[in-house]
């Protein structure tokens, strides 16, 4: 048998001309390939440069001192002043009350898509998540401003109290279970029976009238502006909740199936496997989650410039969130229009020194985040 | 714990996930639910002759035989309220000066009232402005602006521990007695007839231009510039986005410089949409100069470095979807890396890009706070392609915020801003339904 | 001469004399060839060489680096970044493993089919016409004809001639395998590899592939990695035995599996480990 004959072969050995030309061209391909690619993700370098050239000329008119501890912010004054500790203050109360909203939420909705529900139901919830992801934060804004905050002006008692039966009705009679069974306990055995019921009744009777005295007072309530901290903490945490529940679930879900298993094959509940070995697993994924989840909310600026009143002063006890308040972002969006004419001046690159706080902050933020899944990943070895 | 506490604790716990996810369900519904029903109410509405009227002379849509006909009809309607008018005026003249006083006041307050309903006095001078050209155009605003002629207005702050309250009293008792009483009693009975109500879809309401800052007209110019700044965006951000997922996934070599390279998307990622916004105005604008004033291009330049992350994970996550034993095999039948890239690599992973893209559209279309300083204006007429390159225009998202936060007459267009909130909600929602369905697809090609 | 070699020689002169496997020129050649995955030596120092126009077929439990040997061949270990080889392996006279061969010419001639069918998602034609129109074929009936005459040698002709234009995943694995082998054999190539290529086949379609195997032998050089003992006794003409890393035993497929030379060999054949 001989071999049949094959197309002209092909020299194996390139000639010195070719290898060279070859190569060139490889070198220049991945050249261009690698240049778009660090321009493109370089850009984060320009934008830090860019912020801080026009932020530090403020630190050097003003100084540090009023900026961060003053709270008279009246930069078109005479003579100006720029204290942004209240504007600083009302970026963490919102971001707190959002995170309020949006991490117990954000965490029991993403336990129950990654361990509750069956495939196919979590098929139907995603596009859910996922769609609110997508709308965008001006519809939000929208949305705070309004129709939620004329119901909160008028109706802002109901609105109270419901929400706060809505919370704590679901916590209070869990709580409630579990108490009266704990106390039961204590019971010899052949009381047990009957004192657990009694047990159970009284705690339900006691946290029943806590629950109506709380919602009496709170619907005597009356809001005297709807755009404030309390309504644009929960728009808020309605737009973070996608991010924290899609996070989270990506941690949840890389603890992996063998480890449940263990813990079921100990006679362990659903409850007591997640509460005890998922949850504990995938901590450090959560936390991400929950710092992507700040991030989102700090960041954001058409919600809280539309609807948190934008005053800049601390509410009155500071805690107090249904008095207007003032962000960053909500600042440096509604002072530039006024300061863009007034180029160079300490008005116009007092909004950069903002803007260079929170891309910092951000920053910071970013590679913490990063740190820990990178380290959780390594824990687990993926 | 007795096992029975622990089923129900197990049992309350899955519960609470469940009611989660619906607060989550239910948030979604609230949410969308006024956008949807109140913005389709700008497409479709019962319209009044004056909406008709305002089709007619300024756009030139309808059958001028048949609003010809309906004016002379209406006119009929409402002759009777002029005549009141008319003769309340020659009583008015006949009464002593100190009895006249008190009327004048009312009066004229009625009169605006009634212009407000139905346009100006027919026979007198035209307004300039055109929104004091025309009656009430929506049914609904009829009925506000009834309510305005019928009763007056005034906020009551006797209690000063609480909120000023509003009162309402009817606008009759200041004429009782007069030729104006039946008045009232006529203009509420006959509103129908003075108005006539018609359901229609005003669909031109996507394409037209606005008319005396959108107290009339579409959203035309809006939709074209947030088009203009989507298609901008996508036109910078997807060829760099792309390239840069294929270096990432193809051809560097995991190190300290690709790692590098990583945080630096992630930390883009991570950076708030307003502070893009002032980079896009420090160096686009006033370091570069890319043009003049705030242009489309700087705008569109500015979103796609908000939306490049997004599109180089998206990208890199397609293209390590690709199968390797697709690589293997071009590889093997002589493909360099370049073509097998090329050939094999991007059309297998093309779906998965797709997706990404279309939702980093959805982003692009609905941000904000990076165009503020870089792009938007809130009054503005179409653009034509090339004039966007060097000129500002209004945008969906800028101009919600703009109309229903610095409109000096905010109440009047509700249904604009809502008409406005509709449309972009609904663009967004359709490229991402678009990409849900289409991941849907891939993932049960790549599985089958 | 390697030392493989001479011990080949030795047996098939002790042995089995029905036919001289060292008469065949050798069309690929290794010489203390090792191949490292960072500080792991996959494969140790082999000397082999693979007769011109001869099924061979390379047999080992797993990990024992027969499919590594074999992808080396066309150089397909460049892709996995910690891989580096030692060593010369010869194609043709040249060691492909110098600096200045060119791969993309080195893998046309060397063609490879792999464990699992990897079809493009592109239709039958685009296949089959990926590799020659990498080599600047344009011409409609030059192409045709290619796709023609490979799917014909894979004898798959007559399934598909009717849907060429249609997705090539549309089809059963085992047509998508043969689909593979055409696609390969369109580039003309000297040399086939197939690495486990019924592994992930039923019988029916197994037995297929086996009997073009036996078609192309003499046409083509083929070497076949294959876990499947009895197919490596049924298509090839010499066997190579590999443990860990190393090459044990190499010679007539007749001589390896009746009488072999070595013990692990036996061993393995046997069925006590592996």
């Amino acid at each position: 048998m001989k071999p049949k004959a094959h197309s002209p072969k092909r020299s194996l050995v390139m000639n010195a001309s070719t290898s060279r030309l070859r190569r060139l061209g490889a070198f220049l391909g991945q050249g261009f390939l690698f240049s778009v690619t660090s321009l493109s993700t370089l850009t984060v370098f320009f934008i830090f440069y860019f912020i801080a050239k026009d932020a530090f000329p403020f630190f050097k008119l003003e100084g540090f001192r009023e900026f961060f501890t003053s709270t008279h912010w009246y930069p078109s004054g005479h003579p100006a002043e720029f204290g942004a500790m209240a504007i600083f203050f009302g970026t963490g109360l919102v971001t707190l009350g959002a995170v309020a909203v949006s991490v117990p939420l954000g965490i029991s909705a993403a336990v129950c898509l990654s361990d509750v529900l069956p495939f196919n139901t979590r098929q139907i919830v995603k596009p859910v998540i996922e769609i609110l992801a997508a709308i965008p934060s001006v519809a939000y804004g929208f949305f705070a401003l309004v129709v939620f905050a004329p119901l909160l002006q008028n109706h802002g008692g109901i609105v109270l109290s419901t929400g706060a039966w809505l919370i704590l009705t679901p916590i209070l009679s869990l709580l409630v279970i579990v108490l009266g069974d704990l106390l039961a306990d204590r019971f010899p055995e052949a009381l047990r029976r009957k004192a657990r019921w009694i047990c159970t009744l009284t705690l339900g009777a006691a946290a029943l009238t806590g629950m109506m005295m709380l919602g009496n007072h709170l619907s005597a309530i009356q809001i005297a502006s709807g755009t404030n901290a309390l309504n644009v903490s929960i728009i808020l945490g309605i737009m973070a909740l996608p991010t924290i529940v899609s996070v989270s679930e990506d941690a949840l879900q890389a603890t992996g199936r063998e480890l449940r298993e263990g813990s079921y094959a100990l006679g362990a509940t659903r409850a007591e496997t997640i509460m005890k070995t998922v949850i504990p697993a995938s901590l450090s994924g959560i936390l991400a989650a929950v710092i992507l989840g700040v991030m989102r909310a700090i960041g954001e600026t058409m919600v809280v410039w539309m609807a948190s009143g934008n005053a800049s002063r601390i509410p009155e006890p500071w805690y107090n969130m249904l008095e207007p308040v003032r962000t960053l972002t909500a600042t440096i969006a509604g002072d530039m229009g006024e300061a863009d004419h007034v180029t160079g001046s300490a008005r116009f690159h007092v909004l950069f020194a903002m803007a260079f706080c929170l891309l910092t902050f951000s920053f910071v933020m970013n590679l913490v985040s990063e740190s820990i899944v990178r380290r959780s990943r390594k824990k687990l070895g993926k | 714990m007795r096992l029975e506490t622990r089923r129900l604790l197990d049992r309350a716990f899955s519960s609470l996930g469940l009611i989660a996810i619906g607060v989550m369900a239910l948030a979604l519904v609230v949410i969308l639910t006024p956008i949807i029903v109140r913005g389709s109410g700008a497409f479709i509405f019962r319209s009044t002759i004056e909406h008709r009227k305002v089709m007619f002379d300024q756009w030139d849509r309808g059958n001028a035989g048949r609003l010809e006909t309906a004016k002379a009809e209406v006119a009929a309607a409402r002759q009777p309220v002029y005549d009141m008018l008319a003769a309340f005026n020659t009583e008015l003249d006949a009464m002593p000066r100190a009895d006249r006083k008190p009327y004048k006041q009312s009066l004229r307050d009625l009169e605006k009232a009634l212009a407000g309903l139905l346009g100006p006095v027919p026979g007198e001078r035209t307004p300039v402005l055109i929104r004091q050209q025309y009656g009430a155009t929506r049914w609904d605003r009829t009925q506000i602006k009834l309510d305005d002629v019928l009763t007056t207005e005034e906020w009551d702050y006797s209690d000063p521990t609480a909120l000023g309250k509003l009162v309402r009293t009817p606008r009759v008792e200041q004429f009782r007695g007069t030729k104006l009483e039946p008045l009232f009693p006529y203009v509420e009975q006959n509103i129908k007839a003075m108005m006539q109500p018609r359901w229609t879809c005003y669909w031109q309401f996507l394409f037209d231009t606005s008319k005396d800052s959108h107290i009339f007209g579409g959203i035309g110019p809006e939709v074209l510039g947030t088009i203009y700044l989507t298609l901008g965006a996508m036109f910078f951000a997807i060829p760099m986005g792309v390239i840069a997922a294929i270096y990432l996934c193809e051809y560097a070599r995991e190190g300290r410089v690709i790692s590098f390279l990583r945080i630096c998307i992630s930390t883009l990622a991570g950076v708030p949409s307003i502070v893009f916004g002032l980079f896009g105005l420090a160096f686009f604008l006033n370091t570069i100069h890319i043009s003049d004033s705030k242009s489309v291009l700087a705008g569109a330049l500015t979103l796609s470095l908000l939306v490049l992350p997004t599109v180089i994970r998206a990208s890199e996550e397609a293209i390590l979807a690709v199968p390797r034993a697709y690589k293997e095999a071009a590889m093997s039948l002589g493909a360099g890396r370049w073509r097998t890239v090329m050939t094999v690599i991007l059309p297998a992973a093309l779906p998965g890009i797709l997706t990404g893209v279309v939702i980093s559209m959805g982003r692009a279309a609905g941000e904000t706070a990076p165009i503020i300083f870089t792009a938007a204006v809130s009054v503005g007429r179409p653009l034509l392609p090339l004039e966007a390159l060097s000129q500002p225009t209004p945008a969906l998202s800028w101009n919600i915020y703009n109309l229903c936060t610095e409109h000096e007459a905010v109440d009047e267009i509700r249904h604009v801003q809502y008409g406005m909130v509709f449309t972009l909600v609904a663009v967004v929602l359709l490229l991402n339904v678009f990409a849900i369905i289409m991941r849907a697809r891939i993932s049960k090609k790549l599985r089958g | 001469m390697s030392a493989a070699i001479e011990m080949k020689r030795a047996s098939s002169f002790a042995g089995h004399a029905e036919e001289d496997f060292s008469l065949h020129p050798a069309h690929v050649q290794t010489e203390d060839f090792s191949v490292f995955y960072g500080n792991f030596e996959a494969v140790k120092k082999v000397n082999c060489n693979f007769p011109e126009g001869m099924v061979t077929a390379m047999i080992g439990p797993s990990g024992c680096g027969k499919s590594t040997l074999l992808r080396a061949i066309n150089r397909m270990n460049d892709l996995i970044p910690s891989c580096r080889a030692g060593g010369t392996m010869t194609f043709d006279g040249e060691n492909i493993y110098r600096k200045d061969i060119d791969v993309v010419s080195l893998r046309m001639r060397v063609g490879m089919v792999f464990q699992k069918p990897n079809v493009f998602p592109k239709s039958i034609y685009d296949n089959i016409a990926y590799g020659p129109r990498l080599q600047g074929i344009k011409n409609r009936n030059d192409l045709d004809e290619i796709v023609e005459s490979s799917l014909k040698q894979a004898a798959i002709w007559d399934e598909v001639k009717d849907r060429l234009t249609t997705n090539a995943l549309g089809m059963s694995g085992g047509q998508q395998q043969r689909l593979c082998l055409a696609r390969a054999l369109a580039v003309k190539p000297e040399i086939l590899l197939m690495d486990e290529p019924t592994s992930a086949l039923d019988p029916k379609a197994t037995t297929k592939i086996e009997d073009l195997i036996g078609q192309l032998r003499g046409q083509y050089t083929i070497i076949i990695v294959t876990h499947n003992m009895q197919q490596a006794a049924r298509v090839s003409d010499l066997t190579a035995f590999m443990y860990e890393g190393t090459l044990i035993e190499f010679g007539a497929t007749r001589q390896l599996f009746t009488r072999p030379r070595e013990k692990q060999t036996e061993d393995y054949i046997t069925g006590r480990f592996g």
